[in-house]
């Protein structure tokens, strides 16, 4: 997927960190978070190289992998695409919360 | 079951300080992502959806109760506590970290156990019948073959890339339990009419975005010619499968092109160039894996077990259990027990730590320590005296892994989807869970009687929603899961591939449409006629009607 964002609207900088594999997203002091609450959007182009920049020196520092822009629905302030909203808010099944909510293994 | 030797060790182990070693170099920053992906996906390491994903190979689906245990420790160690049984009978773990896995692969190399090929463009794990040295009507044990392709196809220099991943399934039985005509390469075992036993080799089945069912390459070929022929075959496909286009390199593409009269003769021109000694196994190698796979020591019993069927008369669930569950085996007083993994909590195939380890204690008393995992996510205790069979059900009925549903309509094959899954379009567990909610009633299950719902989140088919009776696509438009209902696909001997019905369904719509389809096969069904069957008598229109209307 490429660095370089092509989409529409607020832009937001996603990616994996590379040692857990979570998904996290680039936060207005330019660090990374794996909470969506502290996504940093802009639609300001220059901004927008800032936040390519830092994303290529935290890919070439070993922090994350696979980053790359998202395009942000004003309106709700979720991701555009039907797949990076499941990144954001998790699996809607996972027996790993089944097992937290029943308390056992 | 087969024990490692020393290469055997020598080469999972070396492989884990290499791994070990390849990710501290990548974390160092010493190799950079580029370099390290193909590294890891040959150690089975995905990056997933949300996570790391890290799938084991069981070859051929055969687990000791000690290797399910450290699986068992293994969720509980490294990720969340469960696992998920694949359709092609591994078990993958879902949040995996990077800096986690070398130890993960530690160990699993300390119970004879490791990640190879179960991604990339290799041979992939070998999978056959999870009945293998238990069913009656097997020709022998399809394990010691299994064996062997695996020991022949493991980091098999000339084949680490091909054009794409290649797939090989093995079953003895001419009830196919392996879909052995959906894989790259089929293999049967047979007998021919001199009562030799060898191979018929299907190739070029597969499913994925251009479903095809496999065809006949070889009628009969003998048991030595085996090594070889297959390695005429992995060249040709080596050579001339295309490399140019993605979506056209698996091998059933380059049998359609080329023809299978074709095709056949250049496999044969390459078998003739071969030296087959050089390739084959001497028949003491061969006697020395079969020996691995001798059957237990089983005790002389007779068949029908009077306390089992006063048990029966008695307990309706355990009957239940029973008629679904059970298979018949071929040693006397001898059962088969298909552990269910379907229940209406869990995503199909998931089993947690603590079931892991109740099957592994299951297993040591009752199945002389021997597991399976299937292609359709359940387990399998292939080894139960008949008379156990109540005490057995008392136990899994205590663990909750009692689902008396084995190949009824909630026993659902059904990937992760975009649950988990980052090339899935859209969710199918909750869908499965949807129409198990709808057909919970076991007498409602068992009045529809044999069906196969298989649903995948995306064209890829990895829960082989084209051999499914009902098979269920799910895609999205706009942020809009909708789903495509395929009928009359048939996973079993008897291999067809589904046809579309047409338009598609939003989640709750398709619910209602499967169970409007099965009320419609129940009012028109004739004596002793499944699902499949009123399908193929009463025709692709009639169904269309029940979900369309007419026009």
């Amino acid at each position: 997927m490429s660095l370089k964002h092509k989409g529409k609207g607020p832009q937001a900088l996603t990616a994996n960190n590379l040692r857990e594999g979570f998904v996290v997203w680039l936060t207005k002091d330019m660090t990374w978070s794996a909470d969506y609450e502290d996504v940093f959007l802009s639609e300001d182009e220059a901004v927008i190289e800032k936040m390519q920049a830092q994303g290529e020196v935290d890919d070439h520092a070993n922090l994350i992998t696979g980053v790359y822009f998202i395009d942000v629905d004003p309106a709700t302030g979720l991701p555009a695409r039907y797949r990076e909203r499941f990144r954001v808010k998790g699996p809607s099944y996972d027996t790993a919360a089944y097992l937290a909510q029943k308390g056992t293994k | 079951m087969y024990r490692y030797d020393e290469f055997d060790l020598d080469v999972v182990q070396s492989r884990v300080k290499q791994f070990r070693g390849q990710v501290e170099r990548r974390l160092a920053g010493r190799i950079t992502e580029d370099q390290f992906k193909p590294l890891r996906l040959q150690n089975g390491l995905y990056l997933q959806l949300h996570a790391y994903m890290l799938r084991v190979a069981v070859p051929y689906g055969t687990l000791s109760s000690k290797q399910m245990r450290q699986l068992a420790m293994i969720a509980d160690k490294y990720d969340r506590g469960y696992g998920h049984i694949t359709t092609r009978q591994n078990m993958q773990f879902n949040w995996p970290e990077l800096t986690d896995v070398p130890d993960i692969l530690q160990d699993l190399a300390d119970v004879e156990m490791h990640a190879f090929q179960t991604s990339g463009n290799c041979i992939r794990n070998v999978t056959s019948d999870p009945y293998a040295g238990a069913a009656g009507e097997e020709i022998e044990d399809p394990r010691p073959t299994a064996e062997l392709l695996r020991q022949w196809s493991t980091i098999h220099p000339e084949f680490a890339f091909l054009p794409r991943k290649f797939k090989i399934a093995v079953t003895a039985s001419k009830q196919d339990r392996a879909v052995i005509r959906a894989h790259d390469i089929g293999i049967e075992i047979v007998r021919n009419d001199t009562g030799e036993v060898g191979y018929h080799v299907i190739v070029g089945g597969g499913l994925g975005r251009t479903p095809i069912i496999g065809v006949t390459l070889r009628e009969f070929l003998p048991r030595e010619e085996l090594l070889p022929y297959l390695e005429a075959v992995m060249r040709v496909y080596n050579r001339f499968g295309r490399r140019d286009n993605k979506y056209k390199a698996r091998i059933k593409i380059l049998v359609q092109e080329t023809g299978i009269e074709d095709f056949k003769a250049q496999v044969d021109a390459e078998y003739a160039t071969l030296e087959p000694s050089d390739i084959a196994v001497s028949p003491e190698e061969v006697a020395r894996i079969t020996a691995y796979f001798a059957p237990p020591e089983f005790e002389a019993l007779s068949d029908v077990n009077v306390e089992v069927n006063e048990t029966r008369k008695s307990d309706s669930a355990f009957n239940d259990w029973v008629e679904n569950n059970v298979a018949t085996h071929k040693q006397a007083g001898y059962a088969i027990v298909n552990i269910s993994l379907k229940s209406p909590e869990l995503a199909p195939g998931d089993i947690t730590s603590d079931q892991m380890r109740s099957v592994a204690d299951l297993a040591d008393s009752y199945s002389f320590g021997e597991l399976r995992s299937t292609h359709q996510q359940n387990l399998v205790l292939p080894h139960v005296k008949q008379a156990d069979l109540p005490a057995l059900y008392k136990a899994l009925v205590e663990k909750d892994i009692h689902a008396a549903n084995i190949g009824l309509i909630t026993d659902i094959i059904c990937c992760p989807g975009m649950d988990f899954c980052a090339l899935a379009t859209a969710r199918s567990i909750p869908l499965s869970q949807a129409i198990t909610e709808r057909f919970l009633d076991p007498a409602r299950q068992k009045a529809i009687g044999e069906m196969q719902i298989k649903i995948s989140g995306c064209i890829n088919a990895c829960g082989h929603h084209h051999v499914g009776h009902i098979g269920i696509l799910g895609l999205e438009k706009a942020g809009v899961e909708f789903y495509q209902i395929k009928l009359g696909g048939d996973s079993s001997e008897n291999a067809a591939v589904g046809d579309v019905t047409g338009k598609g369904f939003s989640h709750d719509e398709t619910v209602d449409a499967i169970e409007k389809m099965v009320d419609f096969y129940i009012s028109k069904r004739e004596e002793g006629e499944r699902f499949i069957d009123a399908y193929r008598r009463l025709g692709m229109d009639a169904f269309k009607e029940v979900l369309y209307g007419t026009a």
